[in-house]
């Protein structure tokens, strides 16, 4: 019987704009009508690696992926050039699309590198609208902090956006609508899922790259946390740590289904990360067109082994791909760039042992 | 215009901060059999009892939040630096500073005899104090580095103590009177801020007032942050006298 495979994926797509909207949607409406008989309660029994905690028809076999390592050294001067640079290499696509890029907005301590850069987004936000996209906007539901008003004015963000009169939509308390998962690692079942992240025809995730205390490291699809409302799950998001963060990463990220990722490495973050590490000199961002691989390859340049990073390769089955071999590298040689980070505390198992 | 359906935390504060009737009589409709008030996704369970049983009217409704709220409790793991459990923000996962304070706010002000809970809220306030005075949104120190303390969470949480542990409420007085200014570019922040600065006589009320009432001019980010700046404009809030 011939399989329905569902055609968001945007690596492999003829028209990921759509595609993605419509994955979320038919989710909606299917949670609607299962709604209070979902999959809620018990624990989930599973062994990874053997079972198959996802939907076959909502997830395309992972391909194919295109990245871009693309050395910069500062936010200053023709950013937007080398995000442009960067898109077009991974033959981004968002002409005539309404585009929503996910920063990484956790909290402000002056001094400390915890958030995506504001200089970066500003850029992207220019870089979209070059290459046509019918709007852009910038949202996140910052982690820690219930004043997200406080944190995009403190940290710069708020201003950033202002110069390049760019909408900021506040995910923790934007409309947002129940969406069933179509993966079960965690028993959360359905998620609230903002009306911006739903309607949106592609979803940038633009992590910090950072060291994490508990998941290892925190890129691309460990950002899709910001896009679940604070005011259901809270400050912080304890429910989303108590079903296993590495389970509820995988989650979280099947459902909102960032089209491409957008890395922040100029100055990354090691040691105890997310929150409490030191700078990390990086010089370099990071491109993909599938969050996977870009995850992939960014830790692996961090020195750590992906696979040795549960999240990440629970996702390489089945959210994108996490094969090295069917990783094209469309920017420069990424082994050329590997500077081991300091890996946060209680989290040296993620160490690689070789490198590219 | 993105319409969305009305939602308990919200809506209470609306009822608490604006007087609205409107908001009482939802809150009370969309009451759940078990007292509850809040939303369900999924298996995640959003509790606003203690704020449900705040704006709700004294009478059953009320008492039956009240009733819900003695229930929800924080749940701890294995961390042996965290002993006390307060109010989660979601059922089953650990307590935390903001619904700690609103569900001790409810008890101390509603129904001070459950004793119980109010100890527990205390201590877990003495557990998760950070170091010199103030609190964050619940927790002291990760992995050996103490974390500072934000404005918004210690105003809340000077506010459901009251006039109780005063010597944790003086450090936190002292620490909301050092550190409000540095975050006023919020308004969240800054009303919470002139609350709890207000209730507690400090010669900073003022300002912080005056800040918040320069804030309201372009209006306010969203519900809760204008239910604050009602509360402090207008120097009311459930933490006064009922």
């Amino acid at each position: 019987m011939a399989r329905e495979v569902d055609p968001v994926h945007p690596r492999n797509d003829h028209d990921p704009k759509v595609s993605r909207r419509d994955f979320i949607g038919r989710a909606a409406v299917a949670t609607a009508a299962v709604v209070g008989a979902a999959v809620v309660g018990g624990a989930i029994v599973r062994t990874r690696g053997e079972e198959q905690l996802w939907d076959e028809d909502a997830f395309r076999p992972p391909g194919q992926a295109r990245v871009a390592v693309v050395p910069r050294t500062s936010y200053t001067g023709n950013l937007t050039g080398v995000v442009l640079d960067g898109l077009r290499a991974i033959g981004a696509d968002v002409s005539g699309a309404r585009v929503l890029l996910k920063p990484n907005l956790v909290e402000y301590d002056p001094g400390s590198v915890i958030n995506t850069d504001p200089r970066l987004v500003a850029a992207t936000v220019e870089a979209v609208r070059r290459l046509g996209g019918a709007s852009v906007s910038v949202a996140e539901g910052p982690g820690h902090r219930r004043d997200t008003t406080y944190v995009m004015r403190a940290s710069g963000l708020m201003e950033a956006l202002h110069n390049v009169d760019a909408q900021f939509i506040d995910l923790n308390v934007a409309p947002a609508t129940p969406v069933g998962l179509r993966s079960r690692y965690t028993p959360l079942g359905t998620l609230w899922i903002p009306h911006a992240v739903r309607d949106a025809d592609v979803v940038i995730s633009m992590p910090k790259m950072k060291t994490h205390h508990w998941a290892g490291v925190t890129l691309s699809l460990k950002n899709c946390f910001g896009c679940l409302p604070g005011r259901v799950y809270g400050w912080p998001k304890n429910a989303l740590h108590w079903v296993g963060i590495d389970n509820a990463i995988v989650d979280v990220a099947g459902a909102v289904r960032p089209s491409y990722a957008i890395i922040d490495g100029i100055v990354g973050m090691e040691g105890n990360g997310p929150i409490d590490g030191t700078p990390k000199q990086m010089g370099i961002l990071v491109f993909g067109d599938d969050p996977v691989a870009a995850d992939t390859t960014a830790a692996t340049m961090m020195g750590f082994d992906p696979t040795r990073v549960t999240y990440l390769a629970e996702a390489a089955r089945f959210l994108g791909q996490g094969d090295p071999e069917q990783i094209l590298q469309v920017g420069e040689d990424p082994s050329a760039h590997v500077s081991p980070f300091q890996p946060a505390p209680g989290t040296e198992t993620v160490v690689s042992a070789g490198s590219f | 215009m993105d319409g969305a359906a009305s939602e308990a935390e919200s809506t209470a504060f609306v009822a608490l901060a604006f007087g609205d009737a409107g908001a009482q009589g939802w809150l009370e409709r969309s009451q759940s059999p078990d007292g509850s008030v809040g939303i369900t996704v999924g298996s995640v369970v959003r509790d606003a009892s203690a704020l449900g049983a705040l704006a709700l009217a004294p009478g059953a409704a009320r008492e039956r939040a009240l009733d819900r709220v003695v229930l929800v409790s924080g749940r701890n793991g294995p961390d042996p630096a965290v002993t006390h459990f307060g109010w989660p923000w979601t059922d089953d996962t650990h307590g935390w500073t903001e619904p700690t304070a609103w569900g001790l706010l409810a008890r101390r002000t509603l129904r001070p005899t459950a004793s119980d809970r109010i100890a527990d809220a205390l201590a877990m306030f003495r557990e998760r104090e950070c170091v010199g005075g103030g609190w964050n949104y619940g927790s002291r120190e990760t992995l050996g580095v103490d974390l500072r303390p934000y404005v918004q969470t210690t105003a809340m949480a000077l506010l459901a103590l009251g006039d109780v542990e005063p010597a944790l409420v003086d450090r936190g007085v002292a620490e909301l009177e050092r550190s409000w200014r540095s975050e006023i570019e919020g308004m969240l922040s800054t009303a919470s801020a002139a609350c709890a600065l207000d209730v507690f006589g400090s010669p900073h009320a003022g300002a912080a007032r005056d800040a918040v009432a320069t804030m309201t001019r372009d209006g306010a980010p969203d519900t809760v942050a204008a239910s604050w700046a009602a509360f402090a404009l207008s120097e009311g809030g459930p933490w006064h006298e009922r």
